[in-house]
């Protein structure tokens, strides 16, 4: 399980939860190759440089992602990343199965 | 019949509740209770229904199928009245007026009056899983449509059989091919790379 501060489910269609966020960074750099870089990040995963800085560090502290490189940083899925993400799928089709959105 | 249809809720109520810990969405933690509740009442059911045949329908213990049968309508009950809420939700619909209305629902008794209730609520959860697979087109929201869809056809079913008994054996084939279908989405589910 990924831990989360918050999932405000009555928010999620105006806001995106901070669980979505970090999918949908661990979804881009699994696009890239799993070899993502800070810009393809930050636009394929649609956030500020500030945030996106705050959710790669906290996505770095449960190990999700590691970070590699040492004029550019390129940030990949960790083995437990991976399986989060292929879990996460099932989760999302067995919900999405049901018409409810995660 | 009631317990493959037992196993099966079962199984998707893990599968819910496998999305919550993963997920921590509230949706799917009703969807949770929905289906253990349902899975629950046909276990209760379905169990009566065993001892009263073991018993060779003895007549003290015909009172047990009844039970049996009140026990799964209110678990029934209870579970779509859940859905129903998570779909209003979903679509914003959801107020406080509506949940008091829904609760005296509850309250009622086994009749043909709470079995048209149970319809009314499938038939609601039926057409709302209809736009979801109209929206998303995938094979796992077509069985879900499939599964309520075939659920509210065993109950009409059920309904009938208080009218001439040949339609029992119709609700319990439209009952279990509704819970397999749901049992076709979650293999389809697992399968997900």
């Amino acid at each position: 399980m990924m831990p989360s501060k918050q999932h405000p489910t009555s928010k999620s269609a105006k806001y995106r939860s901070q669980f979505r966020i970090y999918v949908d960074i661990m979804r881009v750099i699994q696009r890239e190759g799993n070899q993502g870089k800070p810009t393809r990040i930050l636009y394929g995963a649609n956030l500020s440089h500030d945030r996106l800085v705050k959710y790669l560090s906290e996505l770095k502290a449960l190990a999700v992602i590691q970070e590699s490189g040492a004029d550019e940083k390129v940030y990949s899925l960790t083995q437990k990343g991976i399986e989060f993400l292929n879990n996460f799928r099932k989760v999302e089709a067995f919900a999405g199965a049901f018409g409810f959105k995660i | 019949m009631e317990f493959i249809a037992f196993a099966i809720a079962m199984a998707v109520a893990s599968q819910a509740m496998k999305g919550y810990r993963l997920a921590r969405e509230r949706t799917l933690l009703y969807l949770n209770f929905s289906f253990l509740l349902l899975g629950a009442g046909l276990l209760v059911d379905g169990l009566a229904n065993l001892i009263v045949l073991l018993s060779k329908f003895h007549r003290n213990l015909l009172f047990l199928s009844r039970i049996g049968y009140t026990i799964d309508f209110l678990a029934q009950l209870v579970a779509y009245v859940i859905l129903v809420i998570v779909y209003l939700q979903q679509t914003r619909a959801w107020n406080s007026q509506l949940a008091a209305a829904a609760l005296p629902l509850v309250l009622l008794e086994n009749n043909p009056l709470t079995e048209l209730v149970l319809i009314f609520l499938l038939v609601y959860i039926s057409g709302q899983s209809a736009i979801n697979y109209n929206v998303s087109k995938t094979t796992n929201s077509l069985l879900v449509f499939g599964a309520f869809t075939s659920l509210a056809v065993a109950h009409v079913f059920f309904l009938l059989f208080t009218i001439a008994p040949i339609f029992f054996p119709f609700a319990h084939i439209s009952q279990l091919f509704g819970f397999l279908l749901l049992l076709g989405m979650l293999f389809k589910v697992n399968q997900t790379q």
